[in-house]
């Protein structure tokens, strides 16, 4: 707190001039909601990995079988229950791939050799020998598409159901959330044994199945959301223009749900894709030759002990796909939430 | 001052919520006041007293349980067409409290803005509808840069300036300010005010100015109604309320702000306000009188024939 | 008079997405004993941020102190581990926050809230800091206190809320109170009452307090000094007196003349144009020169050092400077330097 008496020459305090419109300018780079986002799932490295790892599935899903010469439907019952042996790796013994299988008592044997069978199975054959390789991404394909396809009717029966719910307000809301509290009430595993005794086992019931008990909790969470935004002062400023009811919901409040509704629905796909795969796996699923994870489980569990491979690939398959979007959808939680905002 | 037109009457205006049941509470509780034409009416009281009730009920954002609203003689409430409706809609605006919460964060400035120009179709093509947004932006003082921003990027004081641009995007005749300056920092709130006051003269506005600030709502107010539990108690010409406060709640309240001035602080006398000291009987009638021409208390005869004499001197 | 808490050239910054935000930016005051400074600025002044630095309470993850000191006590609090401020939290500086809402637990008895730093910092035991419980209470001013003391936070309203919130803090006999804006969340009855009590019980115990507000007639009810922060550094700093009736900074005069008082009528209210600055890209010069009307070449060049009113009175500009033009302050601003009580101090 001392004055610095410093040499200044006089004319430095001449007045300036300053631009007024410059103290309105903002000198911030303009970043939307998307991009602000973005970055901040960017920092989480955890979430792009997984991220990363879903595109590669998803990619595999649709061009995996057509990397095997063998159609993931064509039975070779000469060639069933061969163990994983690949091009180059087979000579690495530590891994799985070298075509060997273990015999109860300890000891190794080498089916391919013993059988003279020329060809190389990635995954191995199941069974009836049908390749493993192409099954696993055909299964993970339709795996991801019952999942995709249930969280996408959650998502709009859902969001439809707990904006009108909640926007309406009144007795409309009661007796909507009363029916809510019913459906909610009933064990899911109920509701779709009996869905699949009147339509057969298939894609399209399991779809159904799931997104009949799925989308209470999206409607739950948009209900919260809407009656939230209600009285915000910037969906009353619209309601004081006479913006229309539409327009306030889908103009207003939609789009800042956006976030939540996006997360809601990555964790109901992982959710969605182990459903199907308990309701395959207790024999409710696809039938065959279709091929699901969850079939794909079932039947490697039969035989369990002697050929491990193949329940453990498609089990790996199931656990590596539900900690992905897990951890994307934790990722992008983090993102949208408005409070980490710093 | 009975000369002047009244644009917006308001009748024994009342909102109950959870009516009927035992939580019943009556915001606003047979609320009467006119507002006239080009002047700026103020409305003040502390939190929970139904100020802000009041603003959003006159603009229909809540049904009144009962009264009516009269703007130019119609009534507002009421059953009404779409056409009716969105008539109305322009003629009277609101501004809000919080401009964080008063814009949509996923909206930019210029959508924001020419939401009421849409709505109402008051440009007919793409380039008129900027046009008209570029004119607001430079009404209150913002430019074009600013319309392709979002509201995230703007500080509290332009916030509400957009909110006032907004407002004005209609050419409203009536505008109900509910708190606008109380969230933003002394040195904005006069921006704002400014603001305020310059499109008064300019486009002859009327303003209902709902604060808890009494010394910004006397500099911008003509005149002052004071709430207190959902009943305006003293209603007077800004100067007239500051000299001569009758009802002892106005006078607590006064007494309670504190004034930038550390020498009148330090003999500040506080005074308190107990609404037993009325000791009104249970068949007294309690009602709004004219004291002095212009000036009104909720009182009862016996307060009112003291409040005549108290004034005479 | 004894100094009790130095704070010298702090500087503090945000790590933040868009880049480092230079929060305070070389901030240096002292607190005397028993005596309440008033710090005003507007939001994003940094005048949070100085007192939270000051409690230790930042948000670790994205906040730096890059500099300077807080010295309390001879100790240097920006050293210490988190255990030793453990024990001066609460107990020799304790804090009151803005909203009376959210600084209670709400699950826990208001007896139990007051009586746990006394059981932490003081070895009392539970009968005893019972007894000083119910004692504060009273102090406080609520009323049966002895029932009062085994009720919980939803059963007290937003005033009675924010004398328990001032017991808890005075619960220790603290030497430096740090209030946030105690009262901005508080109806102006309210707020009288609880500044009279601060006033009150300052007499009584002789804390020091460190009062935070951006409402210029709260300052005015309870300041002795006040310090004027903009874009995170202080700009002016005197006595009460001093500052209101005679500011020499162009920030307090605009300050001080936004507000109307009662002599305001028709004229338009003076008002500070544009827009705080940014400090993620603070301004070369002094920060306040793009909304000075008063503007010199030297301010967008340099920072302006204070210059000495008196020796209570600094001001930060160059309009101190003795080449500098002499300037007409606003109306408002003239017509309370008539009032100054001091002995008028030239320029």
């Amino acid at each position: 707190m001392l004055n610095k008496e410093t040499a200044i020459s006089k004319d430095m305090f001449a007045p300036a001039h300053i631009d007024p419109s410059k103290s309105e300018k903002i000198s911030k780079p303009s970043l939307n909601f998307w991009q602000d986002s973005w970055l901040r799932v960017k920092k989480n490295k955890g979430a792009v990995l997984s991220l990363v790892i879903i595109v590669i599935v998803i990619f595999l899903a649709f061009v995996g079988p057509l990397l095997t010469p063998y159609k993931f439907d064509t039975q070779n019952t000469k060639n069933n229950n061969l163990p994983p042996r690949i091009q180059g790796l087979e000579n690495i013994h530590w891994l799985p791939f070298d075509g060997t299988l273990k015999r109860k008592n300890g000891t190794e044997y080498n089916p391919y050799e013993i059988r003279e069978v020329k060809e190389y199975y990635w995954f191995g054959t199941d069974g009836l020998g049908r390749d493993l390789f192409a099954r696993l991404w055909k299964g993970t394909q339709i795996s991801l598409f019952i999942a995709f396809m249930a969280a996408l009717v959650d998502m709009l029966i859902g969001v439809t159901y707990g904006a009108i719910s909640g926007y309406l307000g009144g007795r409309v809301d009661s007796v909507m959330q009363r029916i809510v509290e019913i459906i909610v009430g009933i064990p899911n595993l109920i509701v779709v044994v009996l869905m699949i005794l009147v339509l057969k086992p298939g894609i399209v019931p399991i779809i159904i199945a799931i997104a009949l008990t799925g989308w209470t909790s999206m409607a739950r969470v948009v209900r919260a959301q809407v009656l939230k935004f209600k009285n915000q002062e910037f969906v009353l400023a619209a309601k004081t223009l006479g913006a229309s009811n539409g327009s306030i919901i889908f103009k207003h409040m939609i789009p800042n749900m956006f976030g939540v509704i996006i997360i809601n629905t990555m964790f109901s796909i992982p959710n969605a894709i182990f459903f199907e795969a308990f309701l395959s796996f207790i024999g409710l699923g696809l039938q065959e030759p279709n091929a699901s994870l969850g079939t794909l489980v079932n039947d490697g569990y039969h035989s369990m002990i002697a050929f491990p491979y193949q329940m453990i690939i498609p089990s790996i398959m199931i656990a590596l796909i539900m900690v992905c979007f897990n951890l994307v959808a934790d990722g992008l939680r983090d993102a949208f939430d408005p409070k980490m905002r710093d | 001052m009975s000369e002047r037109k009244k644009l917006l009457e308001i009748k024994n205006l009342k909102q109950y919520f959870n009516e009927g049941k035992p939580n019943e509470v009556k915001a606003v509780d047979n609320v009467s006041f006119d507002i006239y034409k080009g002047e700026v009416m103020g409305l003040v009281g502390e939190s929970g007293c139904g100020k802000s009730t009041t603003g959003r009920t006159i603009i229909r954002l809540y049904d009144a349980t009962g009264g009516e609203v009269l703007y130019d003689g119609v009534n507002v409430h009421g059953n009404k067409s779409k056409k009716e409706l969105k008539q109305f809609n322009r003629k009277m605006q609101m501004i809000f409290q919080d401009p964080y919460a008063s814009l949509n964060p996923r909206l930019k400035i210029a959508d924001v803005i020419a939401e009421g120009i849409d709505i109402h179709g008051l440009a007919k093509s793409k380039q008129e509808r900027m046009e008209k947004v570029y004119e607001l932006l430079e009404t209150v003082g913002l430019n074009k840069e600013h319309a392709n921003r979002y509201p995230h990027e703007f500080s509290g004081g332009q916030r509400q300036r957009i909110g006032i641009a907004r407002a004005l995007a209609v050419q409203p005749e009536f505008i109900i300010a509910d708190e606008p300056i109380s969230a933003l920092d002394v040195s904005i709130q006069a921006q704002v005010v400014n603001l305020m006051k310059k499109l008064q003269h300019e486009k002859g506005l009327t303003y209902l100015f709902i604060a808890h600030d009494l010394s910004m709502v006397k500099y911008i107010s003509d005149r002052i109604g004071v709430m207190y539990f959902g009943k305006i108690v003293e209603l007077a010409p800004a100067d007239e309320l500051y000299r001569n406060p009758l009802h002892p709640y106005t006078q607590s309240l006064l007494s309670a702000i504190p004034a930038p001035d550390p020498i009148s602080e330090r003999t500040r006398k506080r005074k308190t306000y107990d609404p037993a000291t009325h000791n009104y009987q249970d068949n007294e009638p309690v009602e709004f009188r004219e004291v002095t021409p212009g000036h009104f208390v909720l009182c009862s005869e016996t307060e009112f024939k003291q409040y005549q004499a108290q004034s005479k001197q | 008079m004894e100094k009790i808490l130095q704070i010298k050239d702090l500087n503090i910054s945000f790590h933040t997405f868009a880049g480092e935000v230079k929060a305070i930016r070389g901030v240096s005051f002292d607190l005397f004993k028993g005596e309440t400074l008033a710090i005003v600025g507007e939001s994003g002044s940094g005048k949070s941020v100085t007192t939270k630095s000051i409690m230790r309470l930042l948000p670790e993850h994205n906040s730096e102190i890059k500099g300077g000191q807080v010295l309390f006590d001879g100790k240097d609090l920006t050293k210490l581990s988190d255990k030793q401020m453990q024990k001066i939290r609460g107990k020799d500086i304790s804090m009151i926050f803005q909203d009376p809402m959210t600084s209670l637990n709400p699950t826990m008895k208001i007896g139990n809230q007051i009586m746990e730093p006394l059981i932490k910092h003081q070895n009392m035991s539970k009968g005893a800091a019972r007894e000083r419980a119910v004692e504060l209470l009273r102090l406080v001013g609520i009323p049966k206190p002895e029932i009062r003391v085994d009720q919980y936070p939803h059963q007290f309203s937003g005033g009675m809320r924010q004398r328990v919130v001032i017991a808890i803090a005075l619960a220790c006999n603290p030497k430096v109170l740090i209030a946030d804006e105690p009262t901005t969340a508080l109806d102006v009855t309210i707020q009288a009452q609880i500044l009279e009590l601060m006033k009150d019980l300052q007499k009584k115990i002789d804390t020091s307090i460190i009062f935070i507000t951006h409402d210029l007639g709260v300052v005015a009810n309870v300041a002795d000094r006040v310090a004027v922060m903009y874009g995170g550094k202080i700009v002016e700093v005197g006595t009460a007196d001093e500052i209101f009736y005679n500011p020499k900074h162009p920030y307090t005069w605009g300050l001080i003349s936004s507000m109307p008082d009662m002599e305001t009528n028709d004229e338009e209210l003076y008002s500070i144009p544009g827009t705080p600055p940014d400090l993620l890209d603070p301004p070369k010069g002094d920060a306040f020169a793009p909304r000075n009307p008063y503007v010199m070449k030297i301010d967008l060049e340099q920072e302006p050092p204070f210059f000495k009113v008196s020796d209570t009175h600094y001001a930060a500009t160059w309009l101190l400077h003795p080449d500098a033009p002499k300037v007409e302050p606003p109306e408002a601003v003239k017509r309370r330097q008539s009032q100054f009580p001091g002995v008028k101090v030239g320029k």
